[in-house]
């Protein structure tokens, strides 16, 4: 069989003639027909396991039925997706799966987005014809971030595809055999003995319960109604562009103002930004590259606001360790300053102040809880005036799916809100830190800060398009002022091995790297709204552009907020109060 | 065994894991072969979490595969094993004839507590005398229900021959 995609083929599905390239699935030649074939384990770009027997379609002359999602179409076949034999035996494989899972749909935090359930309505399922054959198998909540409930995993394979093929990570893999066959992570230890760095991609790609964010909306809900507590909350770039998808919007609606005021509903004292966060990042991180450039510092330098990725480089990489930028991610410089400089402006007591974030990620949990990501009590101490027991700088970080359950449960409805705006000073911000949300984003924030602090020239176009779209690996070279500068840019973790290796290899042509752990950076993260596909991220990275140009000012150093603090407190980027609540040191991470 | 010489024995071993490893390295199906002589090279017969991590670093695999190869398989196991051996058949002939009733009283006989067919297949006692094991079927229908003791298959098995063999274990017999 001629297998070029050049060349077309044309078949029979359901009466229609269709043409389609050669080495087209028959899932994806019945798509373009017009024929919807359900499907449960397949999912496009990460996993055909065809173990889950619900893209079954009916091929003339085959002795069996085919599953559409690993068959290839062939010329002149003659396809039926929707007769009674097939209908019966898609029908059969659901209630198979159905036998072992839990009927706790109506308190499953995935209940209303699990797609067993939408398939199982979508086949008019009414009864579970056949006995559970497997034993009930304990909770992993052994991390931070995700809660991996094997009852409810149908083993479709997706969360270790995704986990070992994306991200290299291999943290799970399946075990045992037969009516034993489980998801599990090495000796059936939870995930915090594996390599896991908990980017959640899993808990985006699994079609059921099995793995989920662990929800903290119950501990914001109790803070957000003691009156002893003044609650802020910072938003992620991100949010903006996947929140208003949570809550059943078009993929890629930009909700920034009405996100403002449901934050404000709920009842957060204040409603500031990580985005005023990210601008610091960039003046903090843009000088360091300048130092390290100058200085004769380790190069290339690789950037570190992302925990998966951070989680990674700690495991798989601790060699490499001395690349990665000392600053602290756009999340923790936020809490660092809230409960300095912001809180102490208020009068107000810093152990009194509850920081809560909303994140594309479930990584963020954990880096949150980290123990070293204590720099605003660290600095209290020093004026004597803290209590002993050190709190973090950020209390509690929620993914979009979890305000979306807090916004739902509410019964705040998004679209009759008015747009609002963030309060001052933290959650002023600019067009480049809206781009922190998607790849390439800190790179083009950086370059364009960079760009003007060396030149000291305003740039002639702001925008770095070599660095934007969704191309696992991006390159660009700037020239600044005759030094001539290589950057590159990866997403997915299976992708920042390879510029790794480069480095491992003393091969690296860089000097400025940015990494993202999540397949297009931030709005792409394991926290977003789940059921994602390469449409509906592109639409959210193209919101994220938008919302780049909707915003007055475009460059980080020209913030006012950002100057403003560096004036009244910072002093100077990388200075002394910087090197203790903006940067951070990693550890080499053993498991 | 002294502490001293309990440890040298398990450099050896350690050692003798990695000339395995290094021997079978680069060749298909390599992980299948050394999780093989790994488990031979352990005093009780099993995939000990050191040698399954030895293993892994020496292949440069991800830890969870070479677990979910060592899990797949029911040759391997990845427990310690008792210096006895009872595998009892549990495929439809043998079952139809009893084989059921041979693996209570094998499990009752040797003193193995709760038992769970459906969840495991195997069991040791807790003196480390005997593991009592189930296989889907040894290919020998005609002559069911089959038990094997110590590697020796005993055909048309009944509770009382069973009986009388435990009790030659017990005294000493095989091995």
């Amino acid at each position: 069989m001629n297998d070029r995609k050049d060349t077309i083929i044309t078949l029979t599905i359901n009466g229609q003639e269709t043409a389609v390239p050669a080495g087209t699935s028959l899932l994806e030649a019945c798509a373009s027909a017009g024929a919807f074939v359900p499907t449960l384990c397949y999912l496009e770009g990460v996993c055909s396991n065809a173990s889950c027997g619900v893209c079954l379609v009916e091929v003339e002359g085959a002795r069996s039925l085919l599953r559409s999602c690993v068959q290839k179409a062939a010329q002149g076949m003659k396809v039926n997706t929707t007769g009674p034999r097939v209908l019966r035996a898609r029908k059969t494989a659901v209630e198979l799966i159905l036998a072992n899972h839990p009927q706790d749909c109506l308190t499953c935090a995935r209940n209303g987005t699990c797609e067993l359930q939408s398939l199982s309505e979508r086949l008019g399922i009414r009864e579970i014809r056949f006995p559970r054959t497997k034993k009930k198998l304990p909770i992993d909540r052994s991390v931070a971030g995700l809660v991996r409930d094997n009852d409810k995993c149908i083993l479709c394979g997706r969360c270790v595809a995704v986990c070992k093929d994306v991200q290299t990570v291999s943290a799970i893999d399946f075990a045992g055999r037969g009516s034993r066959t489980r998801i599990a992570a090495f000796m059936d230890r939870g995930l915090a003995g594996s390599p896991c760095v908990q980017c959640g991609q899993c808990s985006v790609v699994c079609p059921t319960g099995a793995i989920i964010e662990r929800d903290e909306t119950a501990a914001v809900w109790r803070a957000l109604a003691d009156p002893k507590k003044t609650i802020v909350v910072q938003t992620a770039p991100a949010i903006r562009a996947s929140l208003g998808e949570a809550l059943g919007l078009e993929a890629g609606t930009l909700v920034t103002g009405k996100m403002v005021a449901a934050l404000r509903r709920l009842g957060f004292d204040k409603v500031f930004d990580t985005q005023f966060a990210a601008d610091l990042t960039i003046m903090e991180e843009g000088s360091e590259l300048l130092a390290r450039i100058s200085g004769g510092g380790t190069l290339p330098m690789i950037t570190s606001c992302s925990p998966g990725w951070i989680g990674f480089i700690e495991t798989f990489y601790p060699a490499l360790l001395p690349h990665l930028s000392t600053c602290k991610s756009p999340q923790q410089m936020f809490g660092a300053i809230a409960k300095t400089f912001w809180a102490e402006k208020a009068g107000l007591d810093p152990a009194n102040v509850g920081v809560v974030s909303i994140m594309p990620c479930t990584a963020k949990k954990r880096e949150a809880g980290r123990p070293e990501m204590v720099g605003a009590w660290q600095w209290w101490k020093e004026k004597g005036t803290v209590p002993e027991k050190p709190f973090a700088d950020v209390d509690w970080a929620l993914t979009t799916r979890e305000l979306a359950r807090m916004i739902r449960g509410a019964g705040i409805d998004l679209a009759t809100l008015p747009e609002e705006d963030f309060d001052d000073p933290l959650g002023r911000s600019t067009g480049a830190a809206t781009i922190f949300g998607t790849t390439g984003g800190v790179m083009e924030a950086a370059l364009r800060t960079v760009y003007e602090l060396v030149t000291k020239r305003s740039l002639p176009s702001l925008d770095f398009t070599a660095v934007r779209g969704l191309e696992g690996v991006k390159e660009a070279e700037v020239d600044l002022d005759g030094t001539k500068v290589r950057v590159a840019v990866v997403h997915t973790l299976g992708k920042a091995r390879i510029i790794l290796d480069e480095i491992a290899a003393g091969k690296s042509p860089y000097a400025f790297i940015e990494v993202m752990t999540c397949p297009g950076g931030c709005i792409g993260g394991g926290g977003q709204p789940v059921n994602i596909d390469a449409a509906k991220r592109l639409r959210r990275n193209k919101a994220m552009y938008v919302e780049d140009l909707r915003l007055p000012i475009r460059k980080s150093h020209e913030n006012p907020a950002i100057g403003a603090l560096y004036a009244d407190f910072l002093g100077k980027p990388l200075g002394h109060l910087s090197h203790g609540l903006l940067h951070t040191k990693y550890k080499a991470r053993k498991v | 065994m002294s502490a001293a010489s309990q440890a040298q024995v398990k450099n050896v071993e350690r050692n003798s894991l990695d000339a395995i490893i290094k021997k079978k390295q680069g060749r298909p199906g390599a992980l299948l072969g050394i999780l093989e002589e790994a488990q031979g090279l352990e005093e009780h017969r099993y995939l000990s979490e050191i040698s399954l991590r030895q293993i892994a670093e020496g292949l440069d695999l991800p830890l969870s595969q070479v677990y979910s190869v060592a899990t797949f398989y029911s040759y391997f196991n990845l427990k310690p094993q008792g210096l006895h051996s009872v595998v009892v058949c549990r495929g439809t002939a043998c079952h139809t004839r009893g084989s059921l009733e041979l693996l209570v009283e094998a499990v009752d006989r040797l003193g193995i507590e709760d038992f769970r067919e459906e969840e495991e297949n195997s069991a040791t006692t807790l003196d480390g005398f005997a593991t009592v094991r189930t296989v889907a079927c040894f290919g020998q229908c005609a002559l069911a229900p089959v038990v094997e003791i110590d590697g020796e298959m005993m055909s048309r098995m009944t509770v009382g021959r069973l009986v009388s063999a435990l009790a030659k274990l017990r005294k000493g017999g095989p091995k």
